[in-house]
Formats: C-alpha cells, structure tokens, sequence
C-alpha cells in the first residue's frame, strides 16, 4: 500500500508538469499601433484645416476601417498569415483602444522582407452578421448593396463649390453595377485590395516584442493618383462604384510603416 | 524526456487530494441551514442577429425573483412615497406598453404625449421608448446623461417633473406594505427595502423587455414575405440614394435599429444663447460638434411612440418622413452623416415616402406591446 501510495504521488508530481519543446518556449509578438496623418501631422478632427490634391477644403470628423489578411513575408519566401480567420481588425479614430492590435500569434523569429494587408475584408470572409456587437456591427453594409460591411467609413466635410460647409462620407465597400441608375442592380464589384507597407521590414529576434506602427495619410485618399474631387463625387458614394474605384486605386499608397524596436 | 499525462496518471493524482478532502471534510462540523436567499438565475435568450454583449451590471445580475419584484414597483403607484389615492404615480403611469414604454400621443392624460410630473411640471424632453435596452450601452435620455438604469429609477422618484418624492419616503412606504418585504428577501437577501435595490429590481423588469417578433423579423427568418410595398420601403431605408437611414437606425447587420450613438440631425440652425438646450449631448461631451445633438431612438414599434424628437416636434410619422424628405435644417454641427443637407433632404416622391412608411410599419410588434409578462400583475403584494 505505501509503496502504491509512493508511486501515486510520483506520477501525480510528474504527471502534471507540462513540458514543451525548446523551439516553443521562446516568445515573439507583434503589436499592431494605428494613426492618422494628415500632410505629414497628426490628424485634428472637425477642423476645417486641410485642403486636398483637387483644392477642396475640408475636415474630418472620423475614420473607422477594416483591415485583415494580415501576412508577414519571410526572407526565404514562406509567408505567415496572422490569426486566420480572427485577424479581421476594426479600428476607430474615436476609440484609442481599437488603435493597438497585440496580435495573439507566437510569430517565428527570424528575417520579414514586408508586411502585407487586405484594406477591408475579402469576398470570401465578408459575410453579414459575422459581427453581432458593437461598433464593428454598426459597420454592415446593406444587402441590397452587396452585404457585408464598410471597409471603411470616412466622414468629414467640405467646403463645396458654393462655399456651403457640406458633409461627405467617403465610404467603401462592395461596388454594385447597374443597369439603370440606383435601382436594377445587376452585379457586384469586391473592392477590397492588398496593400504591401512600405519600409516594413524587420528581424524578429527570439522572445522579442515588435511594435509596428502603421499611419495612415488621409490625404493620399485623394491625391494619386488620381485626383478626387468632392465637387465632382458629392456627399456620398456607397452607390457610385466609379468612385469607390478611384477610391480604392489611391488606397494603395494611403500607409506607411515605422517599425520600432 | 518527454512525458505524457495519462489517464492513469490523472486518476492516481486526483486520487490523493480527493482522500484528503474526504478526510477533512469529514472532521467539519455540521454546516448551517442554507440561506432562504436563493435567487434564481435569468436567462435572457438573444433573438437571431443580436448582439451578444449585455448591459447588466456585475452588480445587478437578473434573476426571476428581481424580475417579479421590479415588475411589481414598476405598476405600483405608492413608490411616489405617498398612499393619497390622488398622488400615486408609478412608471407604469407614463411609461404604457402599449405605447412601447412611453406615454404615446394617445395617453389618456398627457395630451398629446407631453407628461408632466406630479407637480404639473412639464418633463424637458419627450420620452424615449423603453425596447430592448439591455443592449444600450451608451446612456439613457435623449443625451445619454444617466449612465444606467438604476439611476434612471432614482432620478424619476425624485425629480421635481416626475414623482416628486424623496428616496426615503418612497422606500419607507414600501417597507410598510406587506409582502413587499418577502420579496425583497428573496430577491436581495434582505427584507430591508433600500433605494438601491428598488432600482436595481425596477432595471431588471425593464432589461426583459425584448422586442424581437415584427413583421420583419420574421422576413428575416424566412416565415413571411414583405409586400412589394415594404420591399421597396426597405431598399429606400437602406441606400444613401433612398432614404439613408440605416447609417443611424439598422437594418439586417444592425437589427436594434438604432446605433444608440447621438447625432445633429438638422432640425434647427441654432443652439447657444437664447436657443441653448442644456439637455443635448453637448452638454455631457463639451464638444461643440454635439451641439444640438440627441440621441437616435430605435424605429420598433416607432408609430406607437409618438410625438417625434426630443421636443415632440412631429406628431405623426408623416411629419417625420416630410422633415427628412424636404425640411432638414444646415449648421455647422449638422452630423457628417446628414449629407443630404445639401438639397435640404433626401427628396422622397409621395410614393417612396409611403414605401418608407409601409417598411417601417413592419418593424410593429404586437407581441411586444402586449406581453403579458410585461404588463401589470393581477394583484400587487398586499392583495393577494
């Protein structure tokens, strides 16, 4: 009986103790910060102090988006796509804590030639209803229009071609084609589109933590290349796929990086 | 040396601590009678594209026995802390179910939908519907000033254009008639009636009342189909060339129909000086953009819960739909959102105005604004 209780307590020490192997031991995290610029200064919101590339004034209210397939390229050529299908990140101008994404991934250590991004969701993982609460549900996009959700939602004003302070909400999503205008949708445009960061390369070092701050220019958004004029798209363009276009194509530009150390 | 845990392993470990527990638990002294207080957990079943995080406070946690007292001081006049037949007053006396929880432009004696306290004194604002607001996270009255439930419960015992009473009073007859204090008990632990858990019971009533079974809800599951009519209603909701209403009231992704947030929605082009409402979201942020700011109420159940915006300027729907069809109003706080202010509206034809209307209509839930579980009860606990 003893040496059946001995032999009870030996296993019950051991048997508990979790080992893993030496590779998995160290730690390595990534820290996704987000800010926003405009011409190269932190963004002042509901001021009308900024003039873009097609000479509109105009002021920004708030900016809320959607990025996802977040996916580090390894020197070597192999990639590493963070989180699968829970790396769909909102962030919010108005809410700070939706501006710093400690990515839950244990990332391999070693050399990173780039870091790319989905802006918005892709046609595969857009679907409605995937988000039940608050604030990424106030983000859907309507059924009728293609379902989902607003890749982005920048709202602001400017000071129209009569001099009247006018609302815009520069809003991208799913573009619909039409056969007559804004009814008889005939098909539906992903919009969606990769960006690969500039200037983001880095060296994960074993049980480091990187922080990689990503910025976002509001003023690419209408500068290049091509020039987008709020006189000529007017206050909205959730039904207007030839600017959501513009919109998109200028998209690629918008970031860049600072990896801290 | 790797080392698996096995099934074995497992059993010969728990195996130890189990003899010692039963060892000790053995030499305990016999433990005292349960305590009566027992409540009874209560599950809120979430409807079908809700969200799932809820608003109770981790202080608050709904139980049956909160529930069945809250819905007793929620129709009890004598929680005004008076017993004169002439100067009860219960939340119940404003806030009908029939009218979604406000006093409606048919209230028998709020003409028109405007209450007033016991005083006579006239409420600042016209009442928002209570519906389905254990997801409002964002603070109640048309600024989101009163940052729970619980406070609104004390604010409408005391505040002059309400009850007009006092916590003390109003607790103290509470305390007096019988039943109530059994109640208390079981819902609190305590046959002491405190302010406090009047408002916590009253907050769990009121956090049951789920609307979820409209017409379009039910389009939503499949079981019927919407009218050509409402079909068209609910693309004009849903587009920025239509009506573009869902970026503030919902739709399919949003099915509050509301975002509870605050929003200028151009109804007037002043707000300082003489034209200064100490009640809009203005007054709680400091920020000059919510100047002339409230909040969006949901759209269930909207034409029972008449007259329209936070000064029931509208009295019909109509009004409404003509206001954001052709009358929005420019200031420099006007909401981004409201970009059709540039052509004074959405510009809705007479036909796509009563599209609109006819969607609208089919967030109406009947069930809702007769449930038997949140009206009245048959007896209160000194009748029975």
């Amino acid at each position: 009986m003893t040496q059946r209780l001995l032999l009870i307590i030996v296993l019950f020490c051991f048997g508990c103790k979790k080992e893993t192997p030496p590779d998995e031991q160290s730690q390595q995290k990534i820290i996704l910060s987000f800010d926003f610029r405009v011409d190269g200064e932190k963004l002042q919101t509901d001021t009308m102090i900024y003039i873009n590339e097609a000479g509109n004034h105009y002021l920004v209210n708030e900016i809320q988006f959607f990025i996802s397939d977040v996916t580090l390229h390894h020197t070597d050529g192999s990639t590493y796509l963070i989180q699968e299908w829970k790396d769909i990140h909102y962030i919010d101008s108005d809410l700070p804590e939706t501006q710093t994404w400690n990515v839950f991934d244990n990332i391999p250590a070693g050399s990173y030639q780039s870091i790319s991004f989905t802006f918005g969701i892709n046609e595969e993982k857009n679907q409605s209803l995937m988000f039940l609460n608050p604030p990424e549900s106030f983000m859907f996009w309507p059924q009728y229009l293609g379902g989902g959700y607003h890749y982005m939602k920048l709202n602001g004003k400017w000071l129209d071609e009569n001099q009247q302070i006018s609302p815009f909400n520069f809003h991208l999503g799913i573009g619909q084609i039409y056969y007559s205008y804004p009814d008889s949708i005939t098909g539906f445009v992903q919009n969606y589109f990769q960006i690969t960061l500039p200037n983001s390369s880095f060296t994960m070092e074993k049980n480091q933590t990187k922080e990689i701050l990503l910025i976002m220019n509001i003023e690419n958004w209408f500068r290049s290349p091509n020039t987008y004029d709020h006189d000529k798209w007017g206050g909205n363009i959730m039904q207007k796929q030839d600017a959501m276009r513009l919109a998109c194509e200028n998209g690629q530009d918008v970031f860049t990086t600072v990896v801290k150390k | 040396m790797s080392r698996k845990i096995t099934y074995h392993s497992v059993r010969a470990s728990l195996g130890i601590p189990l003899i010692v527990i039963l060892l000790l638990s053995s030499c305990k002294k016999e433990a005292p009678a349960p305590s009566p207080y027992q409540p009874t957990p209560y599950q809120i079943e979430i409807p079908f594209g809700f969200p799932t995080n809820l608003n109770i406070p981790a202080d608050n946690p709904m139980t049956v026995e909160g529930i069945e007292l809250g819905r007793y001081l929620f129709y009890d006049g004598r929680i005004s802390g008076r017993t004169h037949p002439d100067s009860l007053m219960s939340c119940g006396t404003c806030h009908l179910q029939a009218n979604a929880f406000e006093c409606g432009i048919d209230h028998p004696t709020y003409t028109g939908g405007f209450p007033y306290g016991i005083t006579g004194k006239p409420t600042p604002h016209v009442m928002l519907p209570m519906i389905n607001l254990i997801w409002n996270h964002t603070g109640y009255l048309w600024n989101g000033a009163v940052l729970n439930i619980e406070d609104l419960v004390w604010m409408g015992v005391v505040a002059e254009h309400e009850m007009n009473s006092d916590t003390n009073r109003a607790k103290e007859v509470i305390q007096q008639i019988p039943g109530y204090p059994e109640l208390f008990q079981k819902a609190f632990g305590s046959e002491t009636v405190t302010m406090k858990n009047i408002g916590r019971a009253i907050a769990q009533f009121i956090r049951t009342f789920i609307s979820a079974n409209s017409k379009f809800d039910r389009y939503l599951h499949g079981e019927v189909q919407l009218s050509p009519s409402e079909i068209s209603g609910f693309i004009l909701f849903t587009t920025e060339e239509g009506a573009d209403c869902f970026h503030c009231h919902g739709g399919y992704g949003n099915p509050l129909f509301t975002t509870h947030l605050f929003y200028n929605n151009g109804k007037d082009s002043l707000f300082t000086g003489p034209y200064e409402d100490p009640r809009d979201r203005y007054h709680v942020t400091g920020d000059p953009m919510d100047y002339g700011a409230y909040k969006a109420t949901t759209l269930r159940n909207i034409a029972v819960t008449g007259p329209y915006m936070h000064d029931g300027r509208f009295a019909t729907l109509d009004e409404v739909i003509e206001f954001y069809s052709h009358h929005l109003v420019w200031s420099p706080y006007i909401n981004p959102l409201m970009h059709h202010i540039t052509n004074g509206g959405v510009q809705l034809t007479p036909s796509e105005k009563a599209d609109l209307k006819a969607f609208i209509a089919t967030l109406h839930d009947e069930e809702f604004l007769t449930n038997p579980a949140f009206g009245p009860p048959e007896k209160f606990p000194d009748e029975k």
